[in-house]
């Protein structure tokens, strides 16, 4: 029986090119192209990689506007099987509470899954709250800050990344997967890929389709709230110039405001 | 398990009482983001006179049990069982959650850690509540009691405040290394309540095989990190900065495309999709700038760039520009210390 893979992504602004308004301080989307979440390309990859080896069928789950199907048909460009767009209105202006709670509604509506993928975080939002929140409103064990995930002999697993090593965690599925940024090289979008994606199409889902009510979800359904937004004072700083002859000076005196310490090695 | 559930408004907010804090614990000792935890939680705790109760899930708690009294926790809430020795990620947050219908704490930090973040939105849709990721500024609001909850947003260009005003408790994860560790003191009331747990089987879905410990010296923990980029030109030049890294006491860093090229190992990658760090000093050799590296390192005390570019972007983001060839900048910084080094050994001789 083939592996029913979840892989979820994000249609987010290009981090590149996110300009922020001098004058209202918010931030200018419209400037910007709308890209796949990079950590999302890597947590496709991670699965297209389990796919290669074992049958499995890769189902695309993502939350966003209308035209995130683009973001969509590029994953079933790269090997996914099935995409679903979840789009209506009252989606909208979700925090991570609600936002976990419409992808897990998704996924449920799907019926059988073994292994869930998510991106670490995504670009725009940088919280990695959903995956784990999608895992729990699913009531599925998960390893999260991955960066390398194999399936062997029914057991997923996955070489978590943590601050002070590498912890290597085995589950049994299903279970829920987020993956590094940056942790694999994601494979390109063939053509013939591509040509079936068009033909298969994405399939678009409405709050109507998943059955809760519509002030579980989006704005209605979220418990946080922006208060305000400041910008962040950017430290001046002086870029005094120092030519080479100069530098003897420099290292005294950064030596005498102890930046540098001039403590005379141990032998 | 939770299912698919709403999140819901607090029906009586005013129950709710004190500051929880979440301690995470590596090998007998709680980590230093989690007593950061404790300094900003008694903080908040203490300007509406409540209590700062830590939550400790683990095996064998007793001594950071011990600790945590001594970092000015007032009571410390565990559930032990030689089932919770690892970290893992299904009874943690039960047993946290746990905690919380018990206790109807106002507030829940925890450390923005992988672990931490791995847990949090998980208790917080068990309680059916809010959760602010990462955040930098934490503060309450005296009368309302309404947690504050500032996290840098937009590529640290702006910050959010984010509010939790009707759900229960205002959960927030916090950027590790930005709080203040507290100061240690024996003999503080602390009040210990460990329980023994006997773990559902039906939570234990996951298996720690293996830990391989870094190897590699933190670049975040570093004072002194020099970085170098696409201008050093050659794998070697790499070598040159690890020499003047040795002779400051710091570590070396690098751009992206450096560690893309193969000059050097991911672990020293600074920036959007490497580590940010924070260091006394930020030395960038051959480096020219660009938004995505800049993230990673604009919070240092003092920043040197050099580079031979007149008129390189880095320069704006640096206290010094050395505008002049790495090779020639580099030797000479190395130079000049060992001689600053030499006169001082000369001095203490004499
Ligand atoms: C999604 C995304 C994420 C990214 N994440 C990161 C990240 O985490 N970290 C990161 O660093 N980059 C990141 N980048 C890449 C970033 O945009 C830049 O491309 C990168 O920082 C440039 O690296 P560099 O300064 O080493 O190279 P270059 O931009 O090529 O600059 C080399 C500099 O060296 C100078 N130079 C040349 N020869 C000499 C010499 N002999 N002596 C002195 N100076 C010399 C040149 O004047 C130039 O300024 C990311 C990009 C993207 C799209």
């Amino acid at each position: 029986m083939a592996l029913e893979i979840v892989v979820m992504i994000k249609q987010v602004p290009d981090s590149q090119e996110v300009e922020i308004d001098p004058v209202t301080k918010t931030l200018n989307r419209m400037k910007a192209r709308n890209v796949l979440n990079v950590a999302d390309e890597n947590a496709l990859e991670a699965a297209l990689i389990i796919k290669d080896r074992a049958e499995s069928h890769i189902t695309i789950v993502s939350m966003g506007p209308p035209m995130a199907d683009e973001a969509i048909l590029e994953c079933m460009g790269k090997g996914a099987d099935r995409g679903i767009l979840l789009t209506d209105r009252a989606f909208a202006g979700a925090d991570t509470y609600p936002t976990g709670l419409t992808l897990a509604a998704a996924i449920t509506k799907l019926g059988k899954f073994d292994i869930i993928f998510a991106g670490e975080e995504t670009s725009d939002s940088s919280t990695g709250h959903v995956g784990p929140g999608v895992a729990e409103f699913l009531g599925i064990e998960q390893i999260t800050y991955t960066r390398s995930v194999r399936f062997e002999d029914g057991n997923v697993i996955g070489e978590r990344e943590l601050e002070d090593g590498i912890e290597i965690v085995r589950a049994r599925p299903p279970v829920l997967i987020t993956v590094r940024l940056g942790s694999n090289i994601p494979r390109r979008q063939t053509l013939r890929k591509k040509i079936d994606a068009i033909k298969t199409g994405v399939e678009t889902w409405t709050l109507q389709n998943l059955g809760i009510p519509a002030e579980w979800v989006g704005f209605k359904g979220s418990p946080t709230v922006v208060r305000s937004m400041k910008t962040i004072k950017e430290k001046e700083r002086a870029a005094r110039k120092i030519t080479v002859s100069e530098i003897g000076e420099l290292v005294k005196e950064l030596a005498g405001n102890g930046v540098i310490k001039m403590e005379v090695e141990q032998q | 398990m939770t299912g698919l559930i709403n999140a819901v408004p607090t029906d009586k907010p005013e129950e709710y009482r004190n500051v929880f804090v979440f301690l995470e614990t590596r090998k007998g000792a709680i980590v230093k983001s989690s007593l950061e935890m404790i300094g900003i939680g008694k903080e908040i705790a203490e300007k509406v006179k409540e209590k700062l109760v830590c939550i400790l899930v683990g095996n064998d708690l007793a001594p950071m049990a011990k600790e945590a009294g001594k970092y000015g926790c007032d009571k410390v809430l565990g559930a032990e069982s030689p089932d919770l020795e690892d970290f893992k990620t299904m009874p943690y947050a039960h047993y946290a959650a746990q905690f919380i219908s018990e206790e109807k704490p106002n507030i829940f930090l925890i450390a923005a850690t992988h672990d931490g973040r791995d847990l949090a939105s998980r208790i917080a849709v068990k309680s059916r509540t809010g959760v602010t990721a990462d955040c930098t500024v934490i503060d309450i609001d005296p009368n309302e009691r309404i947690l504050l909850a500032n996290r840098p947003v937009y590529g640290e260009s702006t910050l959010a405040e984010i509010l939790c005003k009707n759900h229960r408790p205002q959960m927030a994860t916090a950027r590790p290394g930005v709080f203040k560790v507290p100061d240690a003191q024996d003999g503080r009331n602390c009040e210990k309540d460990i329980r023994r747990v006997r773990v559902d089987p039906d939570l234990i879905r996951k298996e720690i095989i293996g830990f391989r410990p870094k190897v590699e010296f933190d670049i975040t923990d570093a004072d002194i990190v020099v970085s170098g980029g696409l201008g050093l030109g050659k794998k070697e030049g790499f070598q040159v900065l690890e020499e003047l890294a040795k002779e400051l006491g710091g570590v070396v860093g690098a751009s992206r495309p450096a560690v893309d090229v193969g000059w050097i190992d991911r672990d020293h990658q600074v920036g959007q999709t490497g580590r940010v760090v924070r260091p006394k000093l930020y030395i960038a050799a051959g480096i020219s700038g660009k938004a995505q590296h800049i993230v990673g390192m604009k919070q240092s005390d003092i920043i040197i760039a050099i580079n031979s570019d007149p008129d390189a972007e880095i320069a704006k983001y640096s206290d010094y520009f050395i505008n002049d060839d790495v090779y020639a900048a580099i030797p000479e910084l190395i130079k000049e210390i060992r001689k600053l080094k030499g006169e001082k050994e000369v001095e203490i001789s004499t």
